[in-house]
């Protein structure tokens, strides 16, 4: 008989039987982190005459613990048209919270008949981060730009919200943090906080151990946001010293077998669906060569 | 459904227990180590990134240490220690000189190593050594030690964060695992390989546990303990080492026979 | 004689003004009522001899032990007050050990002598907190003989802690007599068996008694087969050899 509890808010049944299993394995299952440095700043405004807007960025690493999982994820999720969220902490809970998010504002633009704006998607991640208390590790840096101006917020897996002119966040958040408490200044030129944004994420990328490879930048203006994917590389892999092919017949084996994969059959015309069709032309499948060809993978010294 | 339900059964009371505070001395300082034995030559190495955490505390800290004319030592793991271990195994070396009027030997370095890591059973250096050079007999040698002391001559062994990264890369490479020489060739003989094809193997092995570990980067640096009368143009030619190495001859510490130990040393990704 | 020490030989640690320590000088002397002892070094390996005093036909002579290993390269023969050596070749024997368990490698014959005459020095009043100290100076002195990478070595110690290396050496009441042998006759290039033959012909020559395989005892050290004390059989043969 299954357990009685309430019907609302948390389920803890399966505690019990989880923390029985991670006892007689290897520990619970960890999940993928992005062990991570993302940023954001607001610059233009003011009497600058500069257009008003969010400069967001990232690093590209993905760890499982100590190990690089992804040398070059993406961690600038898009919401909205105009909006991008930059997700740390636990890779899947950012990616499905965003993910969630972003259909949701999609259907609330359809209903609402005008595009969503910054604080409703703010509102709606918090409200979600918060049901769960913490447990969906999703730490965001949301920015974008609406009606009411250009706007940047940082969400907190628990739930909270901050709204500032510079945010970083991630493992990686102080040493982004200490360039711009460094060098931030209000009201830059698009061009300045692209740098500054660059810059921030490198000191993320050389500094912090969670974070590597390559720096995303991406702008929002009410003109429109442009994606500068891999936008610096300053991790590029040098070539091999030596070179790593096997001569063919390298890996022993007990016994071959080859067996044709294509299958006969005979089929039998009937009335109806079977029957042949006007209009409808049969296209010959190739078969016989694999995704390198006839011969299979090119793994000749 | 009543406002304020029954607090279930399954969720626990909170107790009043005390809290255990301990002291723990050691930590991880991530980095990772690498010896493989030639012929007549051997080759030890290891990167410079000295880290606590997902912080580097230096780009540059060693963790391979030229102990005599004929032995190089390698340490990884917790670097206090490490420093620490090197130190008095120095100290050692000094001291028997001292008393039995010879530099000490390879093999009794290896089993000094072994009863002094023992001697802290209780309380144990956390390092994992890796000792290298050159034999009594001539021959390239490799030792590799856990953090008590049990020990073993091996031709390669790579230590450390990455080790589970390199060590299968070595084992294929260096002990030829899974490899079929091909139909009428000889068999394969571990630890022959010629100087240049070890360098090679061992600068990859490096910057591929720094493509794929967070703990590994900065710089390399590799010793290599040449057998006396061997070429030192086997290092020094063109063509000889990968691009962008520098190499550097270190002078002789004592009498040995005439060995002579050249560190190379390189930089690795710093992200 | 005695009267004009008797201020100054009481303490074993006492200097008397001339800077002498005359208990050691004592301890010396007893090795001059020793057995004689003959220690020989060749280019293939070293012999040692000693006399055997068998002063009762009722004393089974092979319970007399005067040549003792220490390792499976090192031996070592004495004289004087051979109750005395025990203590040192327990000393030298776990010393070689300690050795060979901390390094994998044999111990060196000078380290081996080395450590023997550290122990040497070590009598005197204790001082508290130190380990119980030897009340007097040993009364015995070895010839330590052994093989490493530098080649056949022989050693000399005495009572004072002092050793030196000899190519020949006659320790015991007949030295005297026998350096001298040992001096005219040595050489060099000696074979083993030359060597063995010069120690027994040297010990018959200042022994008492006429020599047999039950009052002498030989030893060698070689690097084939380390160290080795001769069979009773062997000896005969030798002893035979030499007479002929």
């Amino acid at each position: 008989m299954p357990v009685e509890g309430p019907s609302i808010g948390f389920d803890f049944s399966n505690y019990a039987r989880n923390q029985f299993l991670g006892e007689r394995m290897n520990g619970l299952p960890r999940a993928t982190s992005t062990g991570t440095t993302i940023v954001g700043l607001k610059f233009g405004g003011g009497d600058t005459g500069e257009e008003e807007g969010i400069c967001l960025g990232a690093d590209t690493r993905a760890t499982g613990g100590p190990i690089v999982a992804d040398k070059n994820c993406e961690k600038i999720h898009y919401l909205a048209p105009h909006m991008r969220c930059c997700g740390a902490g636990t890779a899947a809970d950012t990616e499905f919270v965003t993910n969630l998010i972003s259909s949701n504002l999609e259907l609330h633009a359809y209903s609402q008949g005008r595009p969503a704006r910054v604080v409703t998607a703010m509102t709606m991640l918090k409200q979600y981060l918060f049901r769960y208390q913490g447990q969906v590790g999703a730490y965001l840096v949301l920015g974008g730009v609406d009606s009411t101006g250009a706007h940047l917020f940082t969400i907190h897996a628990h739930g909270s919200t901050d709204k500032l002119p510079y945010v970083t966040m991630g493992s990686g958040s102080m040493a982004a943090m200490a360039v711009f408490e460094s060098s931030f200044k209000q009201h830059m030129t698009r061009k300045d906080a692209i740098d500054l944004v660059a810059r921030a994420i490198r000191s993320g990328i050389f500094n912090d151990l969670g974070s590597g490879s390559n720096v995303d930048v991406s702008v929002i203006t009410k003109n429109g946001t442009e994606m500068m994917r891999n936008y610096e590389t300053p991790n590029e892999r040098g070539i091999k010293s030596r070179n790593y092919k096997f001569r063919r017949g390298t890996t022993a084996w007990t016994k071959e077998s080859i067996r044709s994969l294509i299958v006969s059959e005979e089929v039998k015309m009937t009335t109806g669906a079977g029957k042949t069709q006007d209009g409808v032309l049969d296209v010959p499948v190739p078969i016989g060569k694999g995704p390198g060809g006839e011969e299979g993978m090119d793994v000749d010294a | 459904m009543a406002l304020f339900d029954q607090r279930p059964a399954y969720a626990h009371e909170p107790t009043v227990a005390p809290i255990e505070h301990r002291f723990s001395p050691y930590s991880d300082n991530g980095g990772t180590i690498l010896a493989i034995a030639g012929a007549d030559f051997a080759v030890i190495a290891g990167d410079t990134r000295q880290s606590e955490g997902y912080s580097i505390q230096t780009r540059y800290a060693r963790k391979v240490w030229q102990l005599t004319d004929n032995a190089t030592l390698a340490t990884n793991g917790f670097a206090a220690d490490g420093k620490n271990f090197v130190k008095r195994v120095k100290q050692r070396l000094e001291w028997y000189e001292h008393a039995h009027h010879k530099p000490m030997g390879l093999k009794a370095i290896a089993r000094m190593i072994q009863t002094m890591l023992y001697g802290r059973r209780f309380f144990p250096y956390y390092v994992y050594n890796i000792l290298g050079g050159i034999e009594e007999d001539g021959t390239g040698a490799v030792y590799s030690f856990d953090p008590v002391g049990s020990y073993e001559r091996e031709a390669c062994r790579a230590a450390g964060a990455a080790q589970s990264l390199v060590q299968p890369f070595l084992d294929n490479q260096i002990y030829f695992k899974n490899q079929t020489p091909a139909p009428g060739a000889e068999a394969f003989v571990p630890g022959r390989l010629p100087m240049a094809t070890v360098l090679g193997l061992v600068v990859d092995s490096f910057t591929s546990a720094t493509e794929r570990h967070i703990e590994v980067g900065d710089g390399l640096e590799m010793y290599v303990v040449m057998k006396e009368g061997r070429q030192t143009t086997d290092l020094t030619d063109e063509g000889q080492l990968p691009a962008g190495m520098k190499v550097e001859e270190l002078g002789s510490m004592g009498e040995g026979r005439g060995e002579k130990t050249f560190l190379v040393s390189m930089p690795l990704k710093r992200d | 004689m005695f009267l004009t020490r008797s201020e100054y030989d009481r303490g074993v640690n006492t200097f008397s003004p001339e800077g002498r320590l005359f208990q050691v000088e004592y301890a010396m002397e007893a090795i001059k009522l020793g057995s004689t002892t003959v220690g020989i070094t060749t280019p293939h390996g070293v012999i040692l001899a000693v006399e055997k005093r068998v002063p009762s036909p009722l004393i089974e002579s092979s319970s007399i032990e005067k040549i003792m290993e220490i390792d499976a390269h090192v031996g070592c023969a004495m004289s004087g007050l051979t109750a005395d050596a025990r203590t040192m070749v327990d000393h030298a024997r776990v010393t070689s050990q300690m050795h060979a368990f901390t390094y994998d490698e044999k111990i060196g014959v000078e380290s081996c002598t080395q450590a023997v005459c550290d122990l040497a020095l070590r009598f005197g009043e204790s001082v508290e907190d130190d380990d119980a100290l030897m009340s007097r100076p040993f009364g015995v002195a070895l010839l330590i003989a052994g093989i490493d990478e530098k080649g056949p070595q022989l050693y000399h110690t005495d009572p004072s802690g002092t050793f030196t290396r000899y190519d020949a050496k006659a320790i015991g009441s007949g030295s005297d007599a026998a350096q001298q042998s040992l001096q005219d006759a040595y050489h060099r290039q000696m074979t083993l068996e030359e060597a063995a033959g010069l120690a027994l012909k040297v010990l018959k020559q200042v022994m008492e008694e006429k020599l047999d395989e039950n009052n002498v005892q030989l030893a060698r050290v070689t690097p084939e087969k380390g160290f080795q004390i001769l069979a009773e059989a062997e000896l005969k043969e030798r002893i035979e050899a030499i007479a002929a």
